[in-house]
């Protein structure tokens, strides 16, 4: 016990010092951009030192991740150079202190700190500040984090003050809430309306970022919040989150299929992915295999970053080399052995463990009806040969997708051993 | 344990072959089929059953390991024999087709790279000791071949390359849920570790793998891929890939064959419908690599038939994939010779008395159409050993049974014999006599002696006691 405190003094007082770094850097890039840039990379590498040896692979996907996105913005031009690789930081930061923290403050802030420094990227552009994007975006976001967070609210209370027969209203309530503001965050139909509008007209780069590291804390505090508020009512509710999922990948692919505009495409291959990571929150009515679910809806997440990042690079230097685009549309359709393969392997596994057998024949056959329109995306955004750093983006977010080369046995005993950790202190669900 | 170390020869080959001239390439790749083959053949011998472990998994994935037994030794065996031919024959025959498409004789570099891709992802998927290594490398090979159709096939190669991609990944997916089931219920998927197939599970591996088989009905992808690839690919997709559809069936078959049982009489009638039904449909083609995809369609219909017939069906399945895969692969190669010798010569009614000009592609049809129609080559054992199923699962009684499989057979050697004739026989019509390059007839007559020596012995005994000692049943 005394270890595990040091430990996690160790860990909060890591995550502190990157704090500090990046805030300085921000703060000094006025002078010279290039100081935030350093800033920034060094917090990101301080946070991951941070980690625990189950998080480790968790940890270096987010890193990865968001290194991938600062170095997206160093070399694109926006209004607010410098404080823009700080803000990226800040929400590694959060991504990271998401997974380590049992206090139902922290992951509720943390939250919102992935949400914020959002607003203010997708506000920035190549020449003029995109507005009316920009509030649109934002006026979705708050609708979206104040629905989280009253769900999220309810939902303690009801489990902490009454017991779940006692008040079966007010849990599903915050339940409904709480999935609502979770899809209108990240996007998943019929709270999709901005997706698309958002993703075709705002800055590539900026966008990228939505797409990719902004999506990953949402899940894990609904993860959290919900294992350790469950209840017998779960089993129940749970049908109205498998609905939305299907909703979601039907309306995100059929969206991408009848779709020109490449941003827009992403748009909706956004809404189809994040109604496979939904489906996977109906995996908690049965808490033991809830660790095949997690797994699969990061490793889903990350495979995700990867594509979005690739392709919204290439869209924004107007090419890429023909074998990252099709590496990264063969993830997204979830080709063995790249990683889209192991997250809906992983997503099936979880559903059908917990008898949700259509809702996986449904998943599945999602992913083959979106195959035309990811091999649309390889072809005419690996048209040209790039430039050189483009390629080099490609080839950094190609790697990423194809470590699962080794069968990812690695990650899922990671997610294994930070699962039994899963939930809220103070706070355990009734099951 | 040597052969695990021979089934890496191909990967490493087709990373090294795009650095050296295509020559070298095309030497060095068919080279490293060629060793494991000889593995293979000699595992087969020794009738060794091993596993060797690759990667342990954690539940409800399960270890990964090789599985070499007999069965996988002689689909092995056909994977690379055939392989190993067919990168030869693509020496010639991909240069003139660069050159037709525009491209410069760089592209064989990309091209050696996937072929060799396509051709290992297959040898792999039948050494395969678990279901999601299986499925990994019938992706793999389903991505390769696209590549191929997509990059380089016939015609409106684009669409036609969506069409087959779409349809086998649906096949492959369907499979997949299938196996998710199993894990759900075994949790494992190591093959030596599941004990039982749900009916749930078994239809969707069925219904799967018969899309990808083809049967008749979602058959309508095939003719189109299977012709206007490029003839090096669709000498390998007919003849091997589409019918590890059977591999898959029976491996499932073996571990529980509880739903073929349950299902026997429809299944069969299905089969044999289906083979009919295609075997007609070959005299209607007018174009000669369509023709023989219809022809794959009936020969795959051989192998649902076998399935249902028990321990005899299952040997029979066996060697009829060889018999197939060694047949129809001369075959294609017969099409892409007189493509490239006659720029593009597809049309049936175009040709007739070619024997006059083209000797050596017409001889080597003559040996391919033997191996389909189960004349004095190595198909004659498979015929046997379905008919010998028949007997033993509906006995003699059931003549009607007996007369619509032996009309099968019939067929397949009706519509050889038809075709033979309309292409290379008859009267000669005004051409001229084409050079044809060593490449693009030596591998077929090679192919062609394997399949006749085969069933001599020592060959076919040391093959049907391995299968007998796996399968079972007395032969």
């Amino acid at each position: 016990m005394a270890l595990m405190a040091l430990e996690l003094g160790l860990t909060n007082s890591l995550l502190l010092i990157s704090i500090i770094i990046l805030t300085l850097g921000a703060a000094f890039s006025i002078k010279d951009r290039r100081i935030g840039f350093i800033a920034s990379i060094i917090a990101i590498v301080v946070s991951v030192a941070s980690l625990t040896a189950e998080t480790y692979f968790y940890g270096v996907f987010v890193a990865a991740i968001g290194l991938l996105n600062i170095f997206c913005l160093y070399i694109s031009q926006n209004q607010i150079k410098g404080i823009d690789y700080a803000l990226v930081a800040l929400m590694v930061l959060a991504t990271v202190w998401v997974i380590l923290s049992n206090n139902f403050a922290v992951i509720l802030a943390t939250f919102v700190l992935v949400s914020v420094p959002t607003y203010v990227l997708v506000l920035t552009g190549e020449k003029d500040l995109k507005l009316e994007v920009g509030i649109k975006y934002i006026t979705f976001m708050v609708f979206a984090t104040v629905l989280f967070l009253i769900g999220s609210l309810l939902l303690v209370f009801s489990s902490q003050v009454f017991s779940a027969q006692a008040s079966p209203i007010l849990y599903i309530i915050g339940y409904v809430f709480l999935i609502l503001g979770l899809s209108l965050e990240v996007g998943v139909a019929p709270l999709h309306e901005w997706v698309p509008d958002v993703f075709a007209a705002a800055d590539a780069i900026p966008i990228s970022i939505v797409a990719s590291l902004a999506k990953i804390v949402p899940f894990i505090v609904a993860f959290k919040i919900l294992i350790a508020t469950s209840t017998p009512l779960t089993e129940s509710i749970t049908l109205f989150t498998a609905f939305l999922a299907v909703v979601s990948m039907f309306v995100g692919n059929i969206g991408a299929l009848t779709s020109r505009e490449h941003g827009r495409v992403l748009g909706y291959s956004t809404v189809a992915n994040m109604g496979y990571v939904l489906a996977t929150l109906v995996a908690i009515v049965r808490l033991e295999f809830v660790y095949l679910a997690i797994a699969g809806a990061l490793l889903q997440l990350f495979a995700n970053s990867a594509g979005k990042i690739g392709f919204f690079t290439a869209i924004k230097k107007e090419g890429m080399g023909s074998p990252f685009t099709y590496a990264l549309a063969l993830s997204f359709i979830g080709m063995p052995p790249l990683m889209g393969f192991w997250s809906k392997l992983f997503i099936t596994l979880s559903l059908v463990n917990s008898g949700y057998l259509w809702l996986a024949v449904l998943l599945v056959l999602n992913s083959a009806i979106s195959v035309p329109y990811y091999l649309r995306l390889a072809r005419e955004l690996g048209k040209g040969r790039g430039t050189g750093i483009v390629n080099l983006i490609g080839l950094l977010v190609t790697l990423l997708v194809i470590v699962t080369l080794y069968p990812p046995d690695w990650f899922l005993q990671g997610v294994k051993g930070v699962v039994v950790m899963f939930g809220i202190s103070g706070i355990s669900g009734i099951s | 344990m040597i052969l695990v170390y021979l089934l890496t020869l191909p990967f490493i080959a087709s990373l090294l072959a795009p650095f050296l001239n295509p020559k070298k390439a095309t030497h060095l790749l068919s080279l490293s089929f060629l060793i494991p083959f000889v593995g293979a053949l000699a595992s087969l011998a020794m009738l060794s059953t091993q596993e060797i472990n690759l990667v342990s998994f954690s539940p409800p994935v399960g270890d990964f390991y090789i599985l070499i037994d007999p069965i996988s030794n002689a689909f092995g065996l056909t994977v690379c024999i055939v392989s190993a031919m067919v990168a030869y024959y693509s020496l010639p025959y991909m240069q003139h087709r660069f050159e037709e498409m525009g491209l410069g004789s760089d592209e064989y570099r990309k091209y050696i790279i996937i072929f060799g891709f396509y051709a290992a992802s297959m040898l792999w998927l039948v050494y395969s000791g678990n279901l999601v290594l299986l499925y990994i490398f019938l992706e793999i090979s389903l991505i390769t071949s696209f590549l191929l159709i997509y990059l380089y096939g016939y015609g409106n190669r684009r669409w036609v390359g969506i069409l087959y991609f779409i349809w086998t990944n649906v096949a492959g997916v369907l499979m997949l849920i299938g196996f998710i089931v199993v894990a759900l219920d075994n949790s494992s998927l190591a093959i030596r570790d599941i004990s039982a197939i749900s009916m749930v599970a078994w239809l969707l591996i069925f219904v799967g793998m018969v899309i990808k088989l083809p049967g008749l009905g979602p058959h309508i992808w095939l003719p189109w891929a299977h012709a206007e690839a490029p003839t090096p690919v669709s000498a390998l997709l007919s003849p091997l890939t589409v019918g590890l559809a059977g591999y898959i069936l029976l491996r499932a078959y073996l571990i529980d064959p509880s739903f073929i049982i349950a299902y026997r009489n429809p299944i069969l009638v299905y089969a044999i419908i289906s083979s009919i039904y295609a075997g007609f449909a070959v005299f209607r083609q007018t174009d000669y690599k369509r023709l023989l995809a219809y022809s794959t369609v009936s020969q795959m219909g051989y192998i649902l038939i076998g399935l249902c017939l028990g321990t005899f069906g299952l040997i029979g399945v066996v060697i009829q994939y060889m018999s197939h895969a060694f047949g129809k692969s001369i075959l294609f190669m017969t099409a892409g010779g007189l493509i490239a010798s006659y720029h593009g010569l597809r049309d049936i009614r175009k040709m007739g008395g070619l024997h006059e000009y083209v000797p050596s592609l017409s001889n080597a049809a003559l040996l391919g159409f033997m191996n389909l129609g189960g004349i004095l080559a190595i198909g004659m054992f498979g015929e046997f050993f379905i008919l010998r199923g028949v007997v033993d699962v509906f006995s003699l009684a059931n003549v009607g049974l007996i007369l619509a499989i032996v009309f099968i057979f019939i067929l397949s050697g009706w519509y050889s014999f038809y075709t033979l004739k309309k292409i290379f026989y008859g009267t000669p019509k005004a051409m001229e006599r084409p050079k044809i390059s060593r490449y693009l007839d030596v591998p077929l007559y090679l192919i062609g002696i394997l399949s006749i020596i085969f069933i001599f012995p020592p060959l076919i005994t040391m093959l049907l006691n391995g299968l007998k000692a796996v399968i079972g049943g007395g032969v």
